[in-house]
């Protein structure tokens, strides 16, 4: 684009220069920490963390959260965005308006809200009683159930708008001419719609797990000391017990989980392109 | 004539620019920051000509701060729990507070004269820990161990022993079983083999108003200053008076090691245990006196932890005990109960 080279370069010599500085450098040292022995390179932080019974369930309970709120939300997602696609301009952008509504209200009025609804006397319990599937008010709030129910509602906006997104750049006829061609739902949905919004669906899987995982706000408020994940148990360590090595080495586990996630489901993607 | 105006206002000019140049960094917990600046540091700064720098945080960042300025000290004086107050003052990071410099000293309660020994702290404020319940819900709290009873099975909430309320409640509940070790072994096991019937291990107190507001929880042991913010929700809310007793805790004073400033930090304190502000900051429902000259009316006692009674009927844990166990109750904690 540029005749030059070194035009360009110089052009994005800055923005490098303040993520490096302001960023990298930190964080890398940050993260060095958790290699530091008392002989240099170790990784003895590391398993001094999974060697702890109540660090190995939190980094399942962590992993398993994560990984149900993305599944539910690309469930959901699907099913959202296939609606909203099909509707008439006019109404297709009121409803993505609604979709994207959630992330403009702060996450903790969010969770807050999930604290009064969850609650004994709240309406989800309210309606339970009422129709008769329970006696007594269930205890919703500080479970795991609570906190996955606050991730999802936190995060399924990301899935729908990055599915949306990614079916509005399929094909107009593809389904129709699958349905044609004798094609049940099941084989449109599986054969059709799935592989033409792969890259939707990673990125929404992407975002959705990674903020799963990363998540403070919803699992502290909804989950408290009982159900702690990773990021919860991060801050523990730092503000009780000034442990910044155990900060460390979960801050890196946590950036692995997010790399890992992303490969993955761009290997599963790439699995179904080459097999479609 | 002219040349002395000249000079005497030169020196006038100089006196007040060495004034200015006064300035006294003090580290305090974020609580209640408004009332603390109109009814301490605004008038402390109006007698003592200087500038005051208020710093706030939890006890684990200031404490953070102080340790890495040991060297060159950046706070002057802080206010802690006895127990970071012991850990500063092994690791050699305050000074013995000259009391004698103190008026006010004579007038505290003994248990606040000298808490953690050698002068290296005294203390300001105390607080008295019970359990709040729902007097609709249940009739009566009698004894600790009815947190871990059938009544309140699945309608209550303990603190986290990483808060300041958490291990005290431990020890009362040991105590009412029969156990005062120190390792509180026997109360974590015992709330351990309950896990299931505690609602959740709070980390704030302030969570817990709404959580009995929606009847999550019908009881929960917290400090006497969060009492206000319960009696005003209108709830029929009631303190117990446990048979074995109501423990509680302390914050202090602490100078740190040659800060240069010690004369100016003394004044603070002095001003900051006198009479008169510990009974403002009683009046307006911050702190409870740890000076016994202060009186107050019966309904502002009522929210407060106050008397020489109270005072020395708490069963605290003492600040040694809490230093070198404290890791040992985490690792126990998070073994048993949280696993």
């Amino acid at each position: 684009m540029f005749e030059n080279r070194a035009v360009g370069l110089a052009l994005t010599l800055p923005a490098a220069l303040f993520a490096a500085a302001l960023f990298i450098l930190p964080v890398g040292i940050l993260l060095s920490e958790a290699f530091q022995g008392e002989n240099g390179f170790s990784v003895q932080a590391y398993i001094d963390f999974f060697s702890s019974g109540r660090n190995q369930t939190v980094f399942w309970r962590t992993l398993k959260l994560a990984a149900f709120v993305a599944g539910v939300s690309a469930v959901i997602g699907y099913a959202a965005a296939f609606c909203i696609v099909s509707l008439p301009p006019t109404s297709r952008g009121r409803m993505f308006g609604l979709v994207t509504l959630p992330l403009m209200i702060s996450p903790v009025a969010r969770t807050y809200a999930w604290l009064v609804i969850l609650g004994r006397t709240g309406f989800v319990n309210a309606i339970l009683v009422d129709i008769g599937i329970m006696d007594t008010p269930a205890r919703i709030l500080f479970t795991e159930t609570a906190v996955f129910i606050g991730l999802l509602q936190l995060f399924l906006p990301l899935m729908i708008i990055s599915l949306v997104s990614a079916m509005e750049n399929m094909p107009r006829d593809a389904i129709p001419a699958a349905r044609i061609l004798g094609a049940n739902w099941f084989q449109v949905f599986t054969r059709v719609i799935l592989p033409l919004t792969r890259e939707g669906l990673v990125i929404g899987g992407t975002l959705v797990f990674t903020g799963s995982m990363t998540a403070y706000i919803t699992p502290a408020i909804l989950g408290g000391s009982k159900v702690l994940m990773l990021e919860t148990l991060l801050y523990q360590r730092v503000t009780v017990a000034n442990d910044f090595v155990a900060a460390s080495v979960i801050a890196m586990i946590l950036i692995v989980m997010a790399f890992s996630a992303n490969l993955l489901l761009k290997r599963i993607a790439t699995a179904r392109k080459t097999r479609a | 004539m002219k040349k002395l105006l000249c000079t005497t206002a030169a020196a006038l000019i100089a006196t007040g620019a060495q004034a200015q140049d006064r300035t006294l960094t003090i580290s305090v917990y974020s609580f209640a920051q408004d009332e603390f600046k109109e009814l301490v540091y605004d008038p402390f700064e109006a007698i003592c000509d200087c500038e005051l720098v208020v710093e706030t945080g939890n006890s684990v960042e200031r404490m953070a701060k102080i340790e890495a300025n040991a060297a060159s000290p950046v706070i002057d004086m802080a206010v802690v729990s006895t127990h970071d107050a012991l850990a500063a003052a092994r690791k050699g990071l305050l000074q013995p507070i000259d009391v004698s410099k103190l008026e006010s000293y004579d007038k505290l309660y003994d248990l606040a004269k000298d808490p953690i020994g050698d002068n290296m702290a005294v203390g300001y404020t105390f607080y008295a820990t019970s359990i709040v319940y729902r007097s609709d819900m249940i009739d009566s709290v009698d004894s600790w161990a009815d947190l871990l009873g059938p009544e309140l099975a699945g309608n209550v909430a303990l603190p986290d022993v990483t808060t300041n309320q958490g291990p005290p409640t431990l020890h009362m509940i040991g105590k009412a079983m029969g156990d005062t070790d120190p390792s509180l072994a026997a109360p974590i096991q015992a709330v351990a083999d309950h896990a299931d019937d505690i609602v959740t291990f709070y980390v704030r107190s302030s969570q817990l108003a709404q959580l009995m507001q929606q009847e999550e929880i019908w009881a929960a042991p917290v400090g006497r200053f969060a009492w206000g913010q319960f009696k005003d929700s209108g709830l029929p809310l009631a303190w117990a008076t446990p048979k074995e007793g109501q423990t509680g805790g302390m914050n202090v004073m602490v100078m740190t090691k040659d800060n240069g400033n010690e004369d100016l930090a003394l004044q603070f304190m002095d001003f900051w245990l006198s009479t008169d502000i510990q009974k403002a900051l009683a009046e307006a429902l911050v702190d409870s006196p740890a000076n016994a000259e202060v009186e107050v009316s019966d309904e502002i006692a009522e929210n407060l932890t106050y008397g020489a009674e109270t005072a020395n009927s708490l069963d605290l844990i003492p600040a040694d005990v809490i230093l070198d166990q404290r890791e040992n109750w985490l690792a126990e904690w998070n073994a048993k109960v949280l696993q």
